[in-house]
């Protein structure tokens, strides 16, 4: 436990000291190195840019030999992201047979990042969405700035309820003004 | 595994030979009747039946001594038996066992319960059998434990056939191990139940318990494993998780550092370990921070171990702990990983072609090595040889335990040049048992365990001698010995010639399977009309396998006690020790009965050393009272000597 405790601290001092563009990683409970709250901006130039997402990143027990689990906190209108309130992320460094020990977090994240740059719509999780992507990109540029602006603006909530306060804010008719509820 | 027959004793010690009774011992031919012949020497020197054997010498000469020796040497032979049997007198000794001898007469269908046991390894048959208390014991102190495992018990068959049927699904599960991790297969409960059950490394066990394991496999399966035993004596059970190769592997790798005993060897390595790091930042392409989580744990393990080099046993115990840790032994595991990895990134000229993927080296590294929990292939072993135990000088020697045809495991050492060496031409040898999917740790007996070996094949006389019902077959000479204890005034020689006897056996043990009749008494006590009986025994030996030798012998002459022991401990001094009385049958050269035929050409390979041609015993030596020239006779050179050698044994005077 000691050693992986130190692995989990190495990678998080690395994060946090020289994070990856747009990346800031936060310790929702101190105590507690086996779950991140992660704030991504979205990148420049893409139809993201401007929010800010919330990614909650787990490790499990044995970690690094298994890889850990990465939620988006945040909806956000992508073909490679379930869009519900359990922000399901499919990304290949992840999955469990591609997933080597030796692999960074920070690696994992700019990956991420590197998914809002560039959807993978051959390998979706919204297929719906993946085929809107190839074949009606107009539209699908609209309905991911349409989320962008409902639900990425403003401070990010970690909350496990997010999709539920999501629900609340849009039926108040804008993004949540409330005080961040950083703590879930 | 055989247990001996209670019943064996009695016939032999009363002379009353029962044939009605036989039928109820001969048991059918079946696949588990391999174990008679080969895994009675092997398997059965390690429990019930040695011990068996003990409590009947106790039984026997009274003598601490005897089931001392035996018990003593066998390993986890049940110390109650040999000990707490207590001697009975000899004839109310000899009652109880008539009368359990008619008790004991089960129904055939027990008796194929009795087969069915005698797969059952000896250790867990010796305490099944303390714990059913027969009533029988009760009565008599001296029974031996074996009659407890007589009780009728139909519900072990039906258990039996089911863990039979079973047991193919086992195995086709088991091959699915791989996947399984990647996609949890419900269909595998069966294989975790067997593999991933128990610590990642298990402790030291007989391998004895890898037959019971496979005593209801496939036919090719129990033959190769009932031999197992033989060239190794122990193994260890790792866990497969998926990792099981890799654990082996490193687990055989420090415990063979451990036994070298070596601070500096250690140190040498752990130096050698670290000056790979580099390589694996560099070629591996692993990030260092990281790395270096991994590297730590198998050096500070190292450094334990160097520490420990004096203390074996500590540093064992210590090995053994941080290996059933489970994150600080994945770490040291996935160094390994990253050293393969690295290695083979590093020589991809010369592995390349060996990957088994079809994404090169770069995705069999991603996906294959440095993935954890992913089995060890071919190459990756040879890749882990190469970089971890080859320049430490180790050598791995993997036992395929497969259906191939064959009765013994194929073996195969890594690095190659090894294969067809021999081993002391090579450093220390991590053996391992490779059966599909999986590894396990074996290991072969070490000097110390030599002793105890021989310890073994001696008390397996004994367990012969308790069972002349399969045993006659193979060995004749053992029983007639025995039978001259039941003679009084025969008590106190025949330990003697007993304990000297097996060495002589051991060193000719093919012509004896034949037949041999004792080397001490029908040649050198008999008296004249001994003759005759002598040979209609050996007729009955072939035909009864219970005709008891002693029934016809008349009152023998009895044989000193210097003399007998003499005899049996140095052939050559036979023809000097034996009563100076001229034998007035001689068998001649033509006399073509076959046992006689063959029972003269063992002796003939006794007598004939160069020694004894050029001493004074030889008749043909100017030097004897009884000087006799050799002639010749055309017909062959081998039959030219034998008639006056003959002549020799009962003449040669001391």
């Amino acid at each position: 436990m000691a050693s992986q405790n130190k692995r989990i601290a190495k990678e998080l001092a690395e994060c946090t000291t020289s994070p990856p563009a747009g990346i800031t990683i936060t310790l929702p409970n101190d105590s507690d190195l086996h779950r991140w709250h992660v704030t991504l901006a979205g990148p420049d130039n893409t139809v993201y840019a401007g929010g800010q997402f919330g990614l909650i990143v787990t490790l499990p027990v044995d970690y690094p030999f298994r890889a850990p689990v990465v939620t988006f906190a945040t909806r956000i209108y992508h073909p490679n992201v379930t869009n519900d309130s359990l922000g399901n992320v499919c990304l290949g460094p992840l999955k469990a047979e591609n997933w080597k020990p030796s692999t960074r977090l920070a690696g994992v994240l700019e990956a991420v990042r590197a998914l809002l740059v560039e959807p993978q719509p051959d390998d979706p999780l919204e297929a719906r969405i993946a085929d809107e992507f190839r074949q009606d990109r107009a539209e699908f540029e609209k309905n991911a700035r349409a989320y962008v602006v409902r639900y990425a603006k403003g401070p990010v909530k970690f909350d496990a309820a997010v999709g539920a306060a999501a629900a609340g804010a849009e039926a108040a008719g804008g993004a949540a003004t409330g005080a961040a509820v950083v703590r879930p | 595994m055989y247990q001996p027959e209670p019943t064996a004793y009695l016939q032999v010690s009363t002379g009353y030979a029962m044939p009605h009774t036989l039928p109820e011992y001969t048991f059918d031919e079946t696949p588990l009747r391999l174990s008679d012949g080969r895994g009675g020497s092997s398997i059965g020197a390690g429990g019930s039946s040695s011990s068996n054997a003990a409590a009947t010498s106790a039984l026997l000469y009274g003598t601490p001594l005897f089931s001392n020796t035996n018990s003593a040497g066998i390993g986890p032979a049940p110390p109650t038996s040999g000990s707490s049997t207590a001697p009975a007198p000899a004839h109310s000794h000899t009652f109880h066992h008539q009368q359990q001898q008619q008790h004991h007469q089960h129904p055939p269908q027990q008796h194929r319960t009795r087969n069915v046991a005698r797969t059952v390894p000896s250790s867990v048959a010796a305490s099944s059998s303390r714990i059913h208390q027969h009533p029988h014991q009760q009565h008599h102190r001296a029974s031996l434990p074996i009659l407890l495992k007589m009780e009728p018990n139909s519900e072990d068959i039906a258990a039996q056939e089911a863990a039979a049927r079973e047991y193919q699904q086992h195995f086709e599960v088991h091959n699915l191990e791989t996947r399984r991790h990647i996609h949890q297969s419900s269909a595998c409960a069966l294989d975790a139940f067997h593999f991933h059950s128990g610590p990642l490394i298990g402790k030291k066990t007989p391998s004895t318990a890898i037959v019971e394991e496979y005593a209801k496999a496939d036919p090719i399966y129990v033959q190769k494993t009932m031999v197992l035993p033989q060239t190794y004596s122990d193994y260890r059970p790792v866990q497969g998780d998926g990792s099981c190769g890799w654990r082996a592997i490193g687990f055989g790798y420090f415990e063979a550092l451990i036994k070298t005993r070596s601070k500096a060897r250690i140190d040498a390595e752990r130096q050698r370990l670290e000056s790979l790091t580099p390589v694996l930042e560099n070629v591996g392409g692993f990030p260092s921070y990281l790395l270096q989580d991994f590297v730590d744990e198998t050096f500070s393990l190292l450094q334990k171990l160097a520490d420990l080099a004096n203390h074996p046993d500590q540093a064992m115990s210590a090995l053994e702990e941080v290996f059933n840790t489970p994150d600080v032994s994945s770490c040291i595991l996935y160094h390994l990983r990253m050293l393969a990895s690295s290695y083979l990134k590093g020589n991809q000229d010369q592995y390349a072609a060996f990957v088994t993927t079809n994404t090169g080296v770069e995705g069999y590294c991603k996906e294959v090595l440095e993935h954890h929990n992913v089995e060890l292939d071919h190459l990756g072993l040879t890749l882990l040889v190469n970089v971890l135990l080859r320049d430490a000088g180790f050598v791995l020697e993997v036992a395929y335990l497969d259906r191939s045809p064959g009765s013994e495991v194929n073996t195969y050492r890594f690095p190659e040049e090894a294969n067809g060496r021999h081993p002391s031409e090579l450093g220390p040898i991590i053996h391992l048992l490779f059966r599909p999917d999986h590894y396990d740790i074996l290991y072969i007996p070490e000097p110390v365990d030599l002793q105890v070996h021989r310890v073994a094949s001696f008390s397996h006389r004994y367990e012969i001698e308790n069972s002349p019902m399969a045993a006659m077959h193979n060995f004749g000479g053992p029983v007639n010995m025995e039978t001259l204890a039941m003679i009084p005034g025969f008590g106190t020689p025949t330990p003697g010639s007993l304990a000297a006897a097996p060495p002589i056996l051991d060193t000719t043990p093919s012509p004896l399977s034949a037949y041999s009749p004792s080397p001490v008494s029908p040649w050198a006590t008999a008296p004249p009309p001994y003759a005759d009986p002598l040979q209609q025994q050996q007729h009955q030996h072939q035909q009864h396998h219970q005709q008891p030798p002693t029934a016809p012998m008349p009152i023998p002459m009895p044989m000193p006690a210097s003399s007998a022991a003499a005899v049996a401990a140095n052939t050559m001094s036979l023809a000097v020790s034996a009563p100076p009385q001229t034998h007035p049958l001689r068998f001649s050269e033509y006399c073509q009965l076959p046992e006689y035929v063959e029972n003269n050409t063992w002796r003939e390979q006794t007598l004939q050393t160069t020694t004894f041609k050029n001493s004074h015993f030889n008749v043909a030596h100017y030097n004897n009272p009884n000087f006799q020239p050799e002639e010749y006779k055309p017909e062959s050179d081998d039959h030219h000597d034998a008639p006056p050698r003959a002549s020799t044994r009962k003449r040669g005077s001391v």
